[in-house]
């Protein structure tokens, strides 16, 4: 029994399969990631972009119990939602290097990625631009009488726009089958969520709308799976909205151009020794969900689909430039 | 004597200097900010990052926190804050990261800046500037690209710049502060890096008066922010043709420089506006009305004619992205065909 | 009494005008000065104010419809004031719609490839394209645009079209009043109409059977001045710009019996019944080709140093007269035009090259050349025609004509009357105008 109370509630909740392929997408995103940035350092991608490096427990813990007919909204920094939600990186891929295969036929890039056929209603470049949206994902699902949850993630620096109070309160007021996510990652841009926040944790915020609201290690996979499973169910059961706040941290700068003026390298190194992936992998192998040559194997095949990725958006076609025009009106029926 | 509101004077030297875009706006604003205590500058990220462009870098670190203040993402609250700051005797700069943002302030800018003057009879004013980095060509896509000065434009109670050079984009600063209503500033992104001759110390260039970049008896151009650099660089190519075209950088598009242009019509007799926002209902289209109720209609030789930007959103695709703005090369055929009867 | 609104005569040679659109609505009140309705004429649209002020009844002209000059489109009552009924009996009461303007057809595409500067649309009155300036220019100089060429796209009328026509206009009034071969006095301008249609014809009203004028290569209708003082004043005269002449458009030419086929087309409308025709050179070769082609239409046929009657022709003073771009390249080519060659002013070949100032003109012209005479030499022989002409024909030949040498009027079977002037050239209208009316005048009685 005693040993039972120390295993973590993920192992004890998941299927040793979906914990390996809960580690693959770990491993997805960061290689994913890792090429995107590299590839954009040799000038195949054009634009920004923000990575989420250090950051894939809570994606892809927050997407643990969800299918592809519950719903996400997403943010610019959105990589590892899209891939934790279910999408393909060899489309993700082609989309950052423009190509027509690509998720938004090369219009959208790397800050509106999306897969609305795996539920992701997309990535975002206004911050807080996906706050109302999903509060209305959520109301859809309600009046058609369907169980599935909406997923809304955001970043600490979100919290402070408008649009993050009028939908939090929608969203209780009509009892919504919504989970806020935000992920709070120290900093929005340059300024300390300290500096902008006028409470010490997001989840405080929850009080003013009668939700619930927790903050969890957002590095710990299994703590994040946890309050996301009492969230989704709270949900599902029609009993409204949850606030979940993942503390975490982004190992690159903000975008592709910070200069990085506003956090020591030490406080960056010490986050760097909290790699959420390599803590999930030691604690697969500790609970002999997979031994250290499984787990390899599992960052291998991430690897591959990776390098597979790169070949499939290099090999595909770019839009036609008479095509500049498509996609803005609902096409003419043939 | 109420220190708060006394006006240091920085006395134009004489002297120029060069500087990019970007250095002659933080030019401006450290004039400001040392000629006047009630001058603030506030927005995103603008102070230990230095703003988005860098702009503001190490004005935090020059002038402190309470005079460089980084707002929480809050828009539609920081824009308000200015707003009200400037109701009550402070100078807000209030920079937007991107000018796309600014559509989340449009409530405060809109309905209560660009209208509290008026709505108060005259008894209240708000001396607040916008400043919004605009346009496309950064791969920033469809939410981060886009070029609003039109939509300010349509505002009454607002004033609307686009300054095409560095010392424009200080001369009109200074200008917008000085002014005492509301004045939306748009620094086009791709401008930042470039470099010119900008005079030291305090000027300001006059908002509401266009330049004449060219002279040219064939055709007339006129183009705001990138645009000019683009069809003066088309001039440049038709001159070895032979056709002269006169390029007018608009500067301001609320109010606009009526009598330059319409001037510079009646000597052409041709007209091509060159502009990035989206073709349809943008500042080329107030430009071709005003011409079309002026006395230069009876000097047309040729129907007016719009580049601007793609009735679309900006494309994420660099190709597609530079085919959703007006390119040199479009600048140059249509000037020729105009220049050579084809229109 | 209400006031009746006439369409006014708002330009010299105007007779009918085209009721454009009403300011006002049939019931609403106009106050005198008030622009009350526009008219198109063939030079320019304009406005027409109300000759008092009332209300507007009876509207008798709808837009679109042609109204002779002088009768009333409608009338102004007074305030309160009874209508009386329009008396219908009265000619004058209903407006003298002429014709209700229809939408012109498209023009048709000329058989060979256009080039870009000889193949133009001209502008009929009802599709007329001009720009805003050429509209205004035109309108101040008093210039029918429906005359001119329109070198933009569709045919549309630019500043340069409207500025080469007034240069042409300016050119043409100057060498008429050039000393050498005009009278002083110009003719009174009101004298002439100008026509609708392909060509740009212009008539003067007089009694009897008209004259049919038809110039050179070249040349256009202001060569005629001095014949023209010389016969009698009330000689009803039809002149005739040849295409790529005068104010006539610019077109391209396959050969000569394309060019007689366009003359013919509009010979037969502008001709109403037998007609004396005369032509000079060139225009001397087509008149007798439309004599050919409408023997029954033609009443007396007075030849001018006439075309078509040999190969030989000074091909270099064509070419070079098409050519010449400054009047000091074109005063040599003139002056072997005439037997007096001291007569050839510079001021005389400034203006006779202001008349040709624009270059698609003399592109045109050029182009002519090599299709007439190729290789300095008559490509077209009408000498077959001459002998089937019915028509009495005169044939005048200057003796020292160096452009076309007066042996070729040998040619000529032996019912026509040869005349040989001894020191004249090649333009005896021009160089001796009173014994070329005074023959012309016994030949057509
Ligand atoms: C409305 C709006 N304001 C500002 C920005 C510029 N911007 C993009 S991301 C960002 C920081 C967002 O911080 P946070 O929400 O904490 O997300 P993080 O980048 O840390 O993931 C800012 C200011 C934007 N895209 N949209
Ligand atoms: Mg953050």
């Amino acid at each position: 029994m005693i040993v039972q109370d120390n295993i973590p509630f993920a192992i004890r909740h998941f299927a040793p399969a979906q914990l390996r392929e809960a580690l693959r997408k770990m491993h997805l995103i960061r290689l994913f990631e890792e090429g995107a940035e590299e590839s954009y350092m040799r000038g195949l991608i054009h634009g920004t972009m923000h990575l989420s490096i250090g950051q894939e427990a809570s994606a892809v813990a927050t997407c643990m119990e969800l299918t592809d007919a519950d719903k996400i909204t997403s943010t610019h920094r959105g990589h590892g939602h899209c891939i934790a939600k279910g999408a393909d990186v060899g489309r993700m891929f082609a989309e950052f290097f423009g190509k027509e295969t690509g998720y938004c036929h090369g219009r959208g890039g790397s800050m509106h990625i999306a897969d609305v056929k795996t539920g992701n209603l997309g990535a975002n470049g206004i911050v807080g631009g996906g706050l109302p949206i999903a509060v209305g994902a959520a109301l859809t699902a309600k009046r058609l009488g369907r169980d599935d949850v909406t997923v809304c993630f955001f970043g600490d620096g979100a919290n402070n726009e408008g649009a993050f109070h009028e939908a939090l309160n929608m969203a209780a007021i009509w009892k919504l089958p919504v989970i806020f996510v935000c992920e709070n990652n120290k900093y929005g841009m340059s300024t300390p969520a300290t500096y902008a926040t006028a409470v010490p944790n997001i989840a405080d915020r929850a009080a003013a709308y009668s939700m619930p609201g927790v903050t969890v290690d957002g590095n710990d996979f299994s703590a994040v799976a946890e309050a996301l499973h009492i969230a989704i169910a709270r949900a599902r059961a029609g009993e409204g909205p949850s606030l979940v706040e993942n503390l975490t941290y982004r190992w690159r700068g903000h975008s592709k151009s910070d200069r990085n003026r506003y956090r020591t390298k030490d406080e960056i190194e010490d986050w760097m020794s909290r790699d959420p992936i390599a803590r999930f992998r030691a604690e697969l192998i500790a609970h002999g969900v997979l031994d250290a040559a499984g787990a390899e194997a599992v960052e291998a095949e991430a690897k591959q689909a990776v390098a597979d990725g790169v070949e499939f958006a290099k090999a595909s076609p770019a839009p036609g430039i008479a095509d500049v025009t498509k996609f803005v009106h609902a096409e003419e029926a043939a | 004597m109420n220190a708060q509101t006394q006006i240091t004077e920085v006395t134009p030297s004489g002297e120029t200097r060069e500087m990019s875009y970007a250095e002659a706006i933080r030019d401006a604003m450290a004039i400001a900010l040392d000629r006047d205590p009630t001058v603030v500058l506030m927005g995103e990220d603008i102070g230990t990052y230095g703003g988005a462009f860098q702009v503001t870098l190490d004005l935090i670190d020059r002038y402190g926190p309470d005079r460089v203040m980084d707002t929480p993402i809050s828009e539609l609250g920081g824009a308000g804050v200015a707003v009200g700051a400037a109701l009550t005797g402070l100078k807000p700069i209030f920079e937007f990261q991107f000018s796309d943002f600014a559509a989340l302030a449009m409530e405060q800018i809109v309905n209560q800046a660009a209208k509290l003057r008026y709505m108060l009879g005259g008894e209240a004013a708000v001396p607040v500037v916008f400043r919004m980095p605009a346009g496309s060509g950064t791969g920033a896509a469809a939410q981060h690209s886009q070029s609003f000065e039109a939509w300010f434009g349509h505002v009454p109670g607002l004033k609307v710049v686009q300054p095409s050079t560095p010392e424009d984009a200080k001369g009109l600063l200074l200008a917008a502060l000085a002014d005492p209503d509301p004045v939306i500033v748009f620094e086009h992104k791709l401008l930042y890096k470039m470099k010119g001759q900008v005079p030291t110390g305090y000027y300001t260039t006059p908002i509401g008066k266009a330049a004449i970049r060219r002279t040219g008896s064939d055709v007339t151009i006129v183009a705001s922010a990138i645009m000019v650099h683009r069809a003066l660089e088309a001039a440049a190519k038709l001159a070895e043709e032979g056709i002269e075209v006169e390029v007018i950088d608009l500067r301001s598009v609320r109010p606009i420089d009526r009598d330059t242009i319409i001037a510079s019509v009646k000597k052409t007799g041709k007209l091509l506006c060159v502009y990035e926002g989206v073709r349809t209902l943008g500042v080329g289209a107030e430009i071709s009305a005003l011409i079309a109720e002026s006395e230069a209609f009876d000097y047309l030789d040729a129907p007016i004619q719009r580049l601007g930007g793609a009735e679309a959103p900006i494309p994420y695709n660099p190709d597609l992205e530079r085919a959703a703005v007006p390119q040199k090369a479009d600048i140059e055929t249509v000037a020729r065909r105009l220049a050579k009867g084809e229109v | 009494m209400p006031t009746e609104v006439i369409m006014p005569k708002v330009d010299m040679d105007m007779a009918t005008g085209t009721l454009a659109v009403w300011h006002v609505a049939e019931g609403e009140a106009v106050k005198k000065g008030a622009a009350l309705f526009d008219i198109e004429t063939d030079k320019a649209a304009m406005e027409v104010e109300a000759p008092a002020s009332g209300i507007l009844r009876q509207i008798l002209a709808q837009p679109g419809q042609v109204v002779a000059v002088g009768s009333p489109v409608a009338y102004l009552y007074a305030e309160g004031e009874a209508v009386v009924a329009l008396p219908a009996e009265t000619p004058s009461a209903a407006p003298a719609v002429v014709a209700v303007a229809a939408p012109a057809a498209a023009p048709a595409a000329p058989a060979a490839t256009p080039s870009q500067t000889v193949a133009q649309v001209a502008n009929g009155a009802a599709d007329l394209r001009a720009t805003p300036v050429a509209r205004r220019l035109a309108r101040e100089a008093g210039l029918a645009l429906s005359n001119l060429l329109g070198s933009g796209p569709r045919g549309r009328i630019q500043r340069a079209d409207v500025e080469t026509a007034l240069a042409r206009r300016e050119a043409a009034a100057l060498a008429a009043s050039a000393p050498v071969f005009a009278p002083a006095v110009q003719a009174a301008p009101d004298e002439w109409t100008a026509q609708p249609g392909d060509l740009h014809v212009t008539t003067r009203k007089g009694t009897g059977t008209p004259l049919v004028l038809i110039h050179g290569f070249a040349a256009d209708s202001t060569g005629w001045m001095a014949l023209e003082r010389a016969l009698p004043r009330d000689l009803p005269l039809i002149r005739i710009d040849l295409p790529s002449h005068g104010r006539s458009p610019l077109r391209r030419l396959s050969g000569f019996a394309d060019l007689a086929k366009t003359v013919v087309q509009v010979f037969d409308r502008v001709a109403e019944g037998p007609v004396h025709l005369l032509g000079h050179s060139l225009g001397g070769a087509v008149a007798l080709a439309v004599s050919d082609i409408r023997p029954r239409q033609v009443k007396t046929l007075s030849l001018l140093s006439p075309a078509g009657l040999g190969p030989e022709i000074d091909g270099a003073a064509l070419n070079g007269i098409a050519r010449a771009s400054t009047a000091d390249s074109l005063a040599p080519w003139l002056k072997r035009l005439t037997a007096r060659p001291d007569g050839i002013s510079h001021d005389y070949a400034k203006a006779a090259m202001l008349a040709r100032i624009d270059p698609d003109l003399r592109a045109a012209q050029q182009e002519w050349a090599q299709v007439l005479f190729p290789d300095g030499v008559q490509a077209f022989d009408l000498t077959a025609a001459l002998e089937r002409v019915t028509a009495p024909t005169l044939m005048i030949w200057g003796r020292d004509d160096r452009i076309l040498p007066w042996k070729q009027a040998l040619a000529a079977p032996g019912e026509v009357a040869l005349h040989l002037l001894r020191g004249v050239g090649h333009v005896p209208h021009m160089e001796d105008p009173d014994t070329v009316a005074a023959l012309l005048g016994r030949h057509m009685k």
